[in-house]
């Protein structure tokens, strides 16, 4: 195999095990010609890939059929292109959010995403996990900022799609079929993105809501804010005693100052209590950001599930998940219809089937984030699963014949 | 993109036209015996058989190649669509979508597709959910009427394409439709959540939904800009967005056209994103100006239409550091649309330019094509030396804070030579926007007009990923054969002609 190799290194190894399945093998090639050849030679001997950057996002994702190889992009770290004019930048798929998002900052920009885990994410992971962050409600997702990546092919050859420009339809748009496809299709190796100029005046405002009902209605009543307002997310969790409603505003400072007066005017008239008021790099915002922000990995749970719905019955669900299952942290946003929470819970399998019940009563989608290992065999990861399931079998077939890359990890366990 | 109203063919270029319709053609008894199955489908009405009916779609927006259908049917419903394309199906026909023809690559030529479907009388809204943001509109819908029927909601479908008041949605997801809006909100891909797609063999599929999680690959991002060759598009699921609560339209005359694109970068770098940034060069802004007697200055080098919108607390400040930063960079002058009819009035004028400019030539071809915005001073650089090297008059309106250059050529058609260096000239500014790092299109897609320079940015291991992608919705290759990449069939033969892709 190409570049440095740690086959001897169980600790290493186990450090990427998915479920019970301990790789045989961790690679970690320095180069995407590296890369490239890695995969071409796994796929001749005919063992399994699982392409990983550092692995803190490999819970995602149905159990691998078999698991011989864990490759790791972790050492293609370089920058290979950031032009802050252009608003874009081009990255190995090795280098970690938190990197990026501090090259980017001394330029002024950001990618208004604010993902889980910075410092443990690579930006091949927030592809292929499709890691939509707490902004996903008001800036937008992955797919909206990824303009172009290079990735190697389950027959280990270097391809592309996209460009560098942010206007581009020069052939098809297979950047959407790398976001969330967890590796099952090929290895993202480069990834090029729109950046955005950050915003110049931020405001971090929270509320405690009194209780939860309550927390969710005016969550619900604060989406509508313009787009000054960034975010806006009910979070509940062990350090709260009451659900925290969070609105994260920026753009220019006349226009956060008058978003700011109408929320804590409003927020008067309730029965809140007034939790923050700061920019948000103050103390206390930016905890609570960063809370907010990791909440879906760094929550005590057995189980953390996200459900999505239309924004009209986002509350409705909400409330169901957060009362039934009495979910120990949770984060709610009103503008995407979407809930993460997190389950401390003895009966595990009963809370997955209880979130299961509530998402069919809601018409939600489901998407299981955490779940015990002895339930790694059974759990249906997503429901309902789609109705073009059979066409993504046939792309699966089409792009990875062998089943080289993640076999059994993505929906349906293809 | 090319006006010859004069009906130039590629048989006056290259002399195969015949080959072209015989490739298209369909045997007298399987064109009879598939008629009959689409009239049982559709109804006698719906079915154009006769030469003066199927002439109407002979071509879409790009006219320099052209090919008569054998057959041109319009259902109206999904059902239909796929009944339609099963019976194609059995008989071995491939087939052309077809939307309101407005496309600029060729995407709907029928050469090697003897069957047209068109979408036309598929124009119904099926639902309007306002307080989800949702419309699913069918593919036959022009763009202009979704946002024109949820608008006393005070929401708007925001990608619109100069094409709005007759292109359709489905022509705008096949072909991921941009438009001067795209630089702050995103292109047509942005904006859809789900598609209902029949594919090549009849099957109708439902890809995304109206919420955002729906589980596996995302399909939906996938079918934009597939240009057809998937399948059909029969509806799409479209997110829409609040009017933004105020809007600054802003006119900013030059002396220069580097001064105006030094500007562009200049504004994006101070860190705003405006709604809208495009260029007008001096020759558009005659011809416009002869049209539609807006008030531009005539004598100027260039002029850039800068839109701000977003809340109106911090609008007028925004404005105010648009007007400084163009200041800087040597504006003349600043003006700010007074009201409402005079922005419409300026952009009447930006989205019509095109059909100005046929007062000052005989003939004229857009490119389209894209750069990093730092280097539209560059490009525009080369088109002007491109322009004085083959002696041809070019103009430049274009999406500016995009990169994404719209040259357009003009010339007259009689002129043998001087329609070669149109195509030479054409050539030569593509070539340069990948060198500059680039693209070979940014939103009228690869058609028939740019397979070759689709090689340009892409090589042979990136096109059998593309190939190996479009097998698994459409194996047998019958879903708009011919476009976007060299058919095995075509590839040699059609080198000549489509050259003239650089029109």
């Amino acid at each position: 195999m190409s570049g440095p190799t740690e086959i001897g290194d169980l600790a290493a190894r186990r450090a990427l095990a998915i479920a019970d399945h301990v790789p045989g093998m961790l690679v970690t090639p320095d180069s995407r010609a590296a890369l490239a050849a890695s995969v071409g030679e796994a796929a001749a001997r005919g063992a399994t890939i699982v392409p990983l950057g550092l692995g803190a996002h490999r819970g995602i994702g149905q159990a691998p059929e078999r698991y011989d190889v864990a490759l790791s992009t972790r050492a293609l770290a370089r920058v290979v292109d950031y032009a802050p004019a252009d608003m874009t930048v081009t990255v190995e798929s090795g280098v970690t959010l938190a990197a990026l998002e501090t090259l980017l900052a001394a330029e002024g920009q950001w990618l208004p995403l604010l993902a889980p885990w910075p410092s443990r994410t690579t930006i091949g992971g927030l592809v292929a996990a499709d890691l939509s962050g707490l902004l996903r409600g008001g800036q937008g997702r992955v797919r909206d900022y990824v303009i172009g990546v290079a990735m190697v092919t389950a027959q280990g050859r270097e391809v592309r799609a996209g460009g560098r420009v942010v206007k581009n339809v020069a052939g098809y748009d297979l950047m959407k079929l790398m976001i969330g496809s967890l590796g099952t299709l090929a290895v993202v190796t480069e990834v090029t993105m729109k950046v955005r100029p950050r915003p110049e005046t931020t405001r971090v405002i929270a509320f405690a809501c009194g209780e939860r009902e309550g927390g969710l209605r005016l969550a619900v009543h604060l989406a509508n804010l313009d787009e000054v307002a960034l975010a806006v997310v009910l979070l509940t969790g062990p350090d709260h005693d009451e659900p925290a409603l969070c609105c994260i505003l920026g753009g220019v400072a006349a226009d956060v100052t008058t978003t700011r007066a109408r929320v804590l005017r409003e927020m008067r008239e309730e029965a809140t209590t007034l939790l923050c008021d700061e920019p948000a790099d103050g103390a206390v915002a930016g905890a609570l950001v960063a809370e907010a922000r990791d909440l879906a990995r760094a929550a005590a749970g057995e189980i953390v599930v996200r459900a999505a719905t239309l924004r009209t019955r986002g509350a409705a669900l909400a409330s169901d998940l957060l009362a039934e299952l009495a979910a120990s942290s949770a984060l709610f946003d009103p503008r995407a219809g979407v809930v993460t929470v997190a389950v401390v819970t003895a009966d595990p399998a009963g809370a997955i089937a209880r979130a299961q019940a509530i998402a069919a009563r809601h018409e939600a989608t489901l998407t299981f984030e955490r779940w015990p290992d002895a339930l790694a065999q059974t759990i249906e990861v997503w429901s309902p699963l789609p109705a073009s399931l059979p066409l993504m079998r046939r792309i699966k077939e089409a792009l990875d014949p062998a089943r080289t890359l993640a076999p059994g990890r993505f929906v349906g366990r293809l | 993109m090319c006006s010859n109203a004069r009906g130039a063919r590629r048989a006056d270029y290259c002399g195969n036209v015949a080959r072209m319709s015989i490739r298209g053609a369909l045997d007298p008894s399987r064109r009879e015996r598939l008629r009959r199955e689409l009239v049982a489908v559709v109804g006698a009405d719906a079915v154009l058989a006769e030469q003066a009916d199927l002439r109407v779609y002979e071509c879409d927006g790009y006219t320099i190649e052209r090919s008569v259908p054998s057959l041109v049917v319009l259902p109206a419903t999904t059902e239909q669509v796929a009944r339609v394309v099963r019976a194609a199906a059995t008989l071995e026909v491939p087939f052309v979508p077809r939307g309101a023809g407005t496309g600029l690559s060729g995407g709907c030529l029928s050469d090697e597709a003897p069957l047209v479907i068109c979408t036309s009388r598929m124009r119904r809204i099926r639902s309007i959910d306002l307080p989800n943001l949702r419309v699913v509109a069918e593919a036959g819908v022009v763009n202009a009427s979704v946002s024109r029927a949820v608008r006393d909601a005070g929401v708007h479908y925001v990608p619109d394409p100069s094409s709005q008041s007759a292109c359709t949605i489905g022509g705008n997801v096949a072909e991921n439709s941009g438009g001067p809006h795209t630089l702050k909100y995103g292109v047509t891909t942005n904006h859809v959540l789900g598609v209902e797609l029949v594919l090549a063999d009849g099957e109708v599929v439902a890809l995304g939904g109206a919420s955002e999680d729906v589980a596996g690959y995302d399909l939906t991002g996938l079918v934009c800009g597939s240009e057809g060759t998937f399948g059909i598009v029969t509806a799409a699921t479209l997110r829409l967005a609040p009017v933004p609560e105020a809007v600054t339209t802003m006119l900013a005359v030059f002396e220069t056209v580097a001064d105006a694109t030094a500007t562009v970068s200049r504004i994006i770098a101070c860190g705003i994103v405006p709604a809208a940034l495009e260029m007008m060069d001096r020759t558009i802004v005659q011809a416009v100006e002869a049209a539609f007697r807006f008030g531009f200055p005539t004598d100027a080098g260039a002029v850039l239409i800068i839109e701000l919108d977003g809340p109106a607390a911090g609008l007028r400040e925004l404005a105010a550091r648009v007007e400084a930063v163009c200041g800087e960079g040597g504006a003349r002058s600043v003006r700010i649309a007074a009201d409402e009819n005079e922005r419409a009035a300026l952009w009447k004028s930006r989205k019509r330019a095109f059909g100005a400019v046929g007062r000052l030539a005989p003939n004229y071809c857009t490119q389209d094509g894209v750069v990093p915005r730092t280097r539209l001073p560059e490009i525009l650089a080369r088109i002007e030396q491109a322009g004085a090297r083959h002696d041809l008059r070019i103009g430049n309106v274009f999406h500016a804070g995009d990169g994404n250059i719209h040259p357009i050529i003009l010339f007259d058609e009689r002129d043998r030579a001087q329609t070669a260096r149109v195509l030479e000239a054409g050539r030569e500014i593509l070539r340069a926007c990948v060198e500059l790092g680039g693209s070979v299109t940014g939103e009228h897609g690869i058609g028939v007009e740019k397979i070759e320079e689709l090689g340009l940015t892409f090589g042979a291991d990136d096109l059998e990923l593309m190939r190996r992608v479009r097998a698994a919705f459409d194996p047998q290759g019958r879903a708009n054969p011919g476009k976007i990449f060299p058919t095995a069939a075509g590839c040699v033969e059609r080198r000549a002609p489509r050259r003239q892709a650089a029109l």
